[in-house]
């Protein structure tokens, strides 16, 4: 075994590490906020295991739009809708976390065995690093080109709504300017108009006081 | 079409190799390859973060003494010549200043937060060439790499934003974070045109792609639009003016940063001039060449009657590639210093409106008359 | 069609005047970088204060004679006289005299009311202190006289813009003999001498 097998092998078994624990974390922690985060790290991991794969494009898109796009907008929704609020303990909660762990290890039971059974066709050959966008690119050309097509009008279809949307002048409703406020005013002296002629001396300087700064 | 951009990098491939000779020196020594290998391989990355660092020390100095300039003052002048340590002052102060943890706050979330973002940042020098040879590794996603980990950044930013417990920080890193997402589409787009044209995402395959002609051949010509959108929306990125409404301070204090304090503040200090330097070193690759010169050296070298394959000149061409790369980068910057001392800052309904409702469309437009132009023209637009 | 066309062509002409107006601000800020720096070094530079600076209050002891005009004119009755009548010469004699400089707005007024000038203005403007009842000025305090900018070996003395000769905006190294712009108080007065 040499030094880059060596590193493969210990990188492999962190990230996955990291990603089963992440995983963990995020299903099994109270905090709303750290299961996000964690939700991050989860994908995180999955795009190193992808790299170890020689599926740097896949491992990039990972980055990209699992975190940097949903991660991001999961945070976003909790983080403007956050509400600080411990949970009221419910009685008999016991029966649903076990009715759940059993659900979840049928799952799981049910995938290992489907995994396991399954004739998997592998190739031997390793997938070379630097073209995979390529390769990419000519399955999408070639035999996936019903499913890309189908994908790319369903973003498009996404990307013209929200240009809409996003263009849409938002007029208010001419009802809501109707009601009428009531104008709030102070009461004020009465002003005094009686016997001053306006070029008297004595009156002049303070008559007014936006007058005084003259 | 790849096979094309291929041919042309093995043409380039004699120059400088660095690698090679250090690791064939060691194992002239009698170490094996293997540990040879991995002796060279920190050295770079080591490299590469000091160059970084040095280089954030610099643009603090130039934004100083350049904002000086432009308010008619002179700027720091009594540390060192000139005042060139006033960034590492800066540093010491920061290093040695108290780090403060706000009353319930979340204090794991809150260390981790500057970490997130400073990390991705530092991780896209990776794919920064210097020379056809001087980068850590030319990896055929290139710039799709430096996309997809600085989307990665506001997760650090709402992180700590969250976690300072302050209403100001939790606004300041929302706003960081539907900054970067709408600005990262812009972005992405303008990038894709690029490497549309070079049929390749690797940013040594760009620069090959733009020299030969000298000044003429350099992308900006063929993408104009695109250099635009590019710098508009990396400006936004890396949160500068008129773009820093995430740190507003008139309204925000200081957003997300509001909280930190010594070394954690550094690091988002850190981080941002580190994505200035990195955002306008990455226009220099996409737009202007690279670290071609505006006159192509083996055209004089042929004028002066030189070799190609001479020892000296390749030491001059590496030397003139790096001057080149970071001369434009710092043009670059001194521009976005400039722009910060002229533009106000634009209201958060402008920013979004001028990511999603200008740039968005116009860089699709871009992008399809890249490649219709692509179609028309093989021969100038890379087909 | 025409008219999206002609939107299209509206908003595409909007921008490049944007793009225009930014360029012309960033021309303007450009200039200005070519431009002398305005800044006064102060610890090492000082501007010579105007003829009319009203700086820190200067109070002769001796002159006084405790009529509390300056108490009376002060917009916040400031000044402390403190004076007893002795009664063999029927006189106030003043004990004691203070003023407040971190209250004081130095407005002037007990100085020009003084009817035997014993207050004055000085130059002096360094007035920071680490507690602000150290400015509370005693008669003593009051009577120091201040160090002047011109006689600091320290300093730089730089004149005011007022004090330039004509055509200069730059204070730096000016010879000392260099005379202002316009014409100085005697010559003024000598002018008006020569004309009756």
């Amino acid at each position: 075994m040499n030094l880059a097998e060596g590193v493969q092998l210990v990188s492999l078994g962190l990230l996955s590490f990291m990603m089963l624990g992440a995983a963990l974390g995020v299903v099994l922690l109270t905090n709303v906020v750290y299961s996000a985060f964690l939700l991050g790290g989860t994908f995180i991991s999955a795009a190193g295991i992808y790299l170890l794969l020689n599926a740097d494009f896949v491992a990039t898109a990972q980055v990209l739009i699992y975190v940097g796009a949903v991660n991001v907008l999961i945070i976003f929704a909790i983080m403007l809708v956050n509400k600080r609020q411990d949970f009221a303990p419910l009685p008999k909660a016991w029966i649903r976390k076990s009715a759940t762990a059993v659900v979840c290890l049928g799952l799981f039971s049910l995938l290992t065995t489907m995994v396991l059974v399954t004739p998997w066709n592998l190739s031997a050959e390793v997938a070379s690093a630097d073209s995979s966008i390529i390769e990419i690119g000519k399955h999408f050309f070639t035999d996936f080109l019903l499913p890309f097509e189908l994908a790319s009008v369903l973003l498009l279809m996404a990307l013209v709504g929200a240009i809409i949307l996003a263009r849409r002048e938002f007029l208010p409703e001419e009802s809501a300017v109707a009601v009428q406020q009531p104008i709030l005013t102070l009461p004020e002296r009465p002003r005094e108009l009686a016997g001053v002629t306006p070029g008297s001396p004595d009156r002049t300087i303070a008559s007014k006081p936006s007058d005084r700064n003259k | 079409m790849y096979t094309y951009g291929r041919k042309r990098r093995a043409e380039h491939m004699e120059g400088i190799d660095l690698q090679q000779t250090f690791i064939r020196s060691l194992t002239e020594l009698g170490i094996p390859s293997g540990a040879a290998k991995a002796i060279w391989m920190p050295l770079p990355m080591l490299l590469m973060i000091i160059g970084a660092t040095v280089g954030v020390l610099v643009t603090v100095w130039l934004e100083r003494k350049i904002s000086a300039a432009a308010q008619q003052r002179i700027g720091p002048e009594y540390i060192g010549p000139l005042g060139v340590l006033a960034p590492v002052a800066d540093g010491l102060k920061l290093i040695f200043k108290e780090d403060t943890v706000p009353a319930k706050s979340d204090p794991l979330l809150f260390t981790l937060g500057p970490v997130i973002v400073v990390i991705p940042v530092f991780l896209s020098y990776l794919i920064v060439p210097f020379g056809q040879n001087l980068v850590i590794t030319n990896v055929s996603m290139g710039v799709l790499l430096w996309i997809s980990l600085s989307s990665v950044v506001p997760i650090g930013l709402l992180m700590s934003g969250y976690a300072s417990n302050n209403k100001y920080s939790l606004l300041g890193g929302l706003r960081a974070a539907a900054q970067s997402i709408s600005y990262e589409i812009p972005l992405a787009l303008a990038v894709l045109a690029v490497a549309m044209m070079s049929n390749s995402l690797s940013t040594v395959d760009i620069v090959d792609q733009q020299s030969g002609y000298g000044i003429l051949g350099w992308n900006i010509w063929r993408q104009p639009i695109g250099f635009l959108i590019f710098w508009i929306a990396a400006l936004a990125e890396c949160e500068r003016i008129p773009f820093d409404l995430p740190e507003a301070e008139e309204e925000l204090v200081a957003g997300y940063q509001t909280e930190y304090s010594g070394m954690k503040f550094a690091l988002f200090y850190l981080g941002s001039y580190v994505n200035l330097v990195l955002s306008a070193l990455l226009v220099a690759v996409l737009y202007l060449g690279g670290w071609e010169s505006p006159i192509p050296t083996s055209l004089l070298a042929n004028l002066a009657g030189v070799s190609e394959t001479s020892a000296w000149l390749e030491i001059v061409d590496a030397a003139v590639g790096i001057t080149m790369t970071l001369l434009k980068a710092y043009f670059l910057v001194f521009i976005a210093i400039l722009l910060r001392w002229t533009v106000p800052r634009v209201r958060i309904d402008q920013l979004l409106d001028l990511g999603w409702k200008f740039l968005l469309p116009v860089s699709l437009v871009n992008l399809l008359l890249t490649a219709a132009l692509k179609i028309a023209f093989p021969v100038a637009f890379g087909g | 069609m025409l008219k999206f066309l002609k939107q299209v062509g509206d908003y595409a002409k909007e921008t490049v005047q944007a793009a225009k107006y930014i360029g012309q601000g960033l021309s303007v800020t450009f200039d200005h970088m070519q431009r002398r720096p305005v800044t006064v070094q102060y610890p090492y530079e000082k501007l010579i204060p105007s003829e009319r600076f009203r700086g820190r209050i200067h109070f002769e002891f001796d002159k006084c004679i405790a009529c509390e005009v300056c108490v009376r004119v002060c917009p916040i009755n400031l000044p402390v006289v403190d004076w007893e009548m002795n009664k063999t010469t029927k006189k106030k004699q003043l004990k004691h005299y203070s003023i407040d400089f971190g209250v004081c707005i130095f407005c002037g007024n007990c100085v020009e009311y003084c009817p035997t000038n014993c207050l004055s203005m000085t130059e002096e403007y360094e007035l920071s202190t680490y507690d602000r009842h150290e400015l509370n000025y005693d008669s003593v305090a009051l009577g120091r006289l201040p160090y002047k900018v011109t006689d600091d070996p320290m300093v730089t003395p730089l004149r005011e813009l007022a004090y330039l000769p004509e055509g200069v905006t730059e204070p730096h190294g000016l010879p000392d003999n260099a005379q202002r712009a316009g014409l100085r108080p005697e010559e003024i007065l000598e002018q008006e001498q020569s004309k009756n």
